[in-house]
């Protein structure tokens, strides 16, 4: 039988005028059509954005790079950091007053990312590769004995150089195998804030944090007791460490690091205690720094531990709890002052740099490590001084009294395992320590499997 | 000049005019493929300078590694999830967007806005929508104390909302295209034979909406067995590794550990899944062209 009109045919069987046939072409192109203008506006707004990126780049207050005197210095120097967010001109004439002691010398910034896993993948990249540039540069504390390993960084001199005029802290955090392989140029330290007009008196113990903070959340509903950071992060490797510090725990021998130690399972289950049990809100386990200050800033919480950065914002004008907030070390266990993990920077050396630049370079290193330079940074930028004398210095105890008063805590903060490895068992300990908090396995589950990937790890022939 | 000659200097002319683009390919996408290969057969670790040949220990090592097993696994899980409500829900949009309506143009550019948001931005801003202190979503939700971000199990749900809000407006414009395909004269044929709105469904615009749905589930599939920015940003595979999929897994182990070894096992049977989910896709919508 003869097929009735086309059109009622297609109807009936849409197949008939096939996705094979004309429809379909006129999908694709449509489609690709469609699909180039996506691809243009992608590509558009990825334009913008890099642009925008750039701008905000340009904006930033000490991203000024002192110009490079290409006709003036015979010898140039190249100095790689990350923005120190703060007015530019303190630093910049640090290094003119470098320049004008080392005529011929023109010192050349190279900004790095504000981000620490970016930075030390542009270091991974450059190093890996042999460059020769930059000649000094700044590493994070927990880089630096993989970077000595790798023959990244200039040894200075034996494990004592620095003793005596630096923190030992920050000192421990310079040395790998008895030498000392950079310089701290400022440090970090953990420490515990409190509401002092809820909790007058700062505890010394973790039952008295808790007890405390308990009896300021039972007269005030919706109050937080303890804020902490408990997001997947190497944050929470510095908040786990020490809890289990504060429990007696130790870092274990040189050359393991001890996961599973009694220590180590009692800290950890007091930081599973404290979100479980309410003392910490759910948000913990995915609060970094920030959330954590935010919400200790709007009168939210009794209690937080985080860095010393956090108390000029406290303070600040129009800030809710201003004027209300104490800092004190760490608690623990038995009552003595806890240890607060060490974090901070330090200066060294590109053991490639070219010839011509080792004097200067070295000279570099010296000025920025010196004294002055720590009073520049604690005053204008409010970094911690590595060096001891600083805090002592008048305009140090005179525009930043806070910092001068964390000269104890300071001291007593404690270096993360100085270790090659770290990096490789950073991401190990983390999820470790992760399923340990978010309640996913028993703290000591959770830390017998960290052991054995980091015994994986370590127990390989380097 | 004979018949095969023609054929022979065209064919040479052919080759002469693809040979940049085939260059470019070469050298942007299978270059880098064997490389992460060749490299994958090495134990390297920048920091230790080492470099020494294992041959297939990685992927021996691979095939051991729970929390690998647990990647992928999750990885599949997202994409099946978030590709299948994208499709569910672009596909009343488009249909929604096809009808002519006053103010059609203006709706079809605003539904495109969290496709045109850079990842990074949107997550960020989601990251803010779930925070458990001052978001709005845990406010507007019923089980309000629950911390999405940064309880188990919930965590990547948060992932999968964040990549169907940000995904389906993309699913729904190849939706559209295709719809766009389809011919008027069909509907009114059918009209005329009686057919009703449902039948109108079902029979002429589904299947011959079927192409452009394969294409929109290839494209999607692909994209989310990738995923890696929005988990990134959201959670850093977080909390206790239960966001991380199998790029955020390679990413760890390439560039926080620097294993350039192991990461580039880890990301070549990523690679390799892509590739086998690609290709089954292909082959079905070749079938459907021929069929």
């Amino acid at each position: 039988m003869r097929q009735p009109a086309a059109p009622a045919s297609s109807a009936s069987n849409p197949r008939a005028a096939g996705p094979g046939g004309p429809v379909w072409s006129r999908l694709q192109s449509c489609a690709s059509r469609a699909l180039r203008h996506q691809l243009l506006r992608l590509l558009l707004s990825a334009a913008l954005a890099v642009a925008g990126l750039e701008a905000c780049r340009r904006r930033a207050p000490d991203d000024a790079d002192p110009p490079a005197k290409e006709a003036g210095g015979d010898v140039r120097v190249v100095l790689a950091m990350q923005p120190l967010w703060g007015p530019a001109e303190p630093f910049r004439s640090l290094l003119r007053e470098f320049e004008r002691a080392h005529p011929g010398v023109a010192v050349e910034v190279r900004t790095l990312p504000n981000a620490s896993d970016l930075t030390y993948q542009a270091f991974l990249t450059a190093f890996g590769g042999g460059a020769r540039e930059p000649d000094v540069f700044v590493l994070d504390v927990v880089w630096l004995a993989g970077f000595a390993r790798a023959g990244w960084l200039e040894s200075l001199g034996d494990d004592t150089l620095l003793r005596g005029t630096f923190l030992p802290s920050a000192v421990d955090a310079a040395v790998w195998q008895a030498r000392t392989w950079a310089i701290p140029w400022f440090v970090d330290v953990g420490l515990l804030y409190r509401r002092t007009d809820l909790v007058p008196d700062a505890p010394a113990t973790f039952a008295e944090l808790e007890d405390s903070a308990r009896a300021a959340m039972a007269t005030r509903p919706g109050l937080q007791g303890f804020l902490w950071q408990g997001r997947q992060y190497e944050g929470l490797t510095c908040n786990a460490l020490e809890a289990i510090w504060g429990h007696g725990g130790e870092g274990g021998a040189p050359g393991r690091l001890t996961l599973n130690s009694p220590e180590a399972i009692a800290g950890l289950t007091w930081l599973r205690h404290t979100v479980a049990s309410g003392l910490s809100p759910p948000s913990t386990t995915s609060a970094a720094e920030e959330e954590a200050r935010r919400g200790f800033q709007q009168g939210g919480a009794v209690f937080m531990r985080n860095w010393p950065y956090a108390w000029a914002q406290l303070q600040a004008e129009g800030s809710p709890v201003r004027g209300k907030v104490g800092v004190s070390a760490l608690p623990t266990l038995s009552g003595a002052p806890g240890h607060g993990a060490l974090g901070g920077w330090l200066l060294g050396l590109n053991p490639r740099s070219l010839q011509e630049r080792r004097e200067a370079s070295r000279a570099l290193l010296a000025h920025l490590t010196s004294k002055e330079a720590a009073v520049v940074l604690a005053v204008h930028y409010a970094r911690l001084p590595a060096r001891e004398d600083a805090y002592s210095d008048p305009r140090v105890t005179g525009a930043v009294p806070f910092l001068a008063s964390l000269k104890p805590l300071v001291s007593a903060a404690r270096a993360r395992p100085v270790t090659p490895y770290y990096s490789l068992l950073a991401d190990a300990v983390q999820g470790s320590f992760s399923s340990a908090v978010t309640g996913v396995a028993a703290p000591r589950e959770a830390l017998d499997e960290g052991q054995r990937l980091a015994d994986a790890l370590m127990g390989a022939p380097p | 000049m004979s018949l095969a000659r023609r054929l022979r200097t065209e064919r040479a002319q052919a080759i002469l005019f693809v040979a940049p683009a085939v260059m470019v390919l070469v050298a942007v996408a299978l270059v880098p493929i064997l490389a992460a290969l060749w490299l994958s057969f090495h134990r390297s670790i920048l920091l230790f300078g080492e470099r020494a040949f294992v041959g297939l220990d990685n992927y021996a090592l691979l095939l051991r590694d729970t929390r690998f097993h647990a990647a992928l696994l999750r990885t599949l899980y997202f994409a099946a999830v978030a590709v299948t409500i994208e499709l569910l829900l672009a596909l009343p949009i488009a249909l929604l967007l096809h009808r002519a309506m006053p103010g059609r143009g203006f709706l079809r550019a605003a539904v495109l806005i969290p496709w045109a948001i850079p990842t990074v931005v949107s997550a960020r801003i989601w990251g803010w929508l779930f925070n458990p202190d001052y978001g709005l979503l845990p406010r507007l939700l019923p089980a309000s104390d629950v911390n999405w971000l940064g309880t188990p199990g919930y965590a990547l749900h948060a992932a999968i909302v964040v990549d169907v809000w940000k995904t389906t407006p993309f699913v729904a414009l190849l939706l559209l295209a295709g719809l766009q395909g389809i011919p008027e004269d069909l509907y009114r044929a059918a009209r005329v034979d009686g057919a009703g709105r449902w039948t109108l469904l079902t029979r002429i615009t589904l299947p011959l909406l079927m192409p452009a749905i394969l294409l929109a589930l290839l494209f999607r599939t692909l994209d989310a067995l990738r995923v890696f920015d929005a988990i990134w940003v959201l959670t850093e595979g977080g909390p206790a590794n239960t966001t991380e999929t199998l790029s955020v897994y390679a990413y760890k182990t390439l560039l926080r550990a620097g294993n350039f070894g192991y990461g580039s096992a880890q990301s070549v049977v990523t690679f390799l899944v892509v590739m086998a989910v690609g290709v089954i896709y292909l082959r079905v919508l070749g079938a459907g062209r021929e069929g």
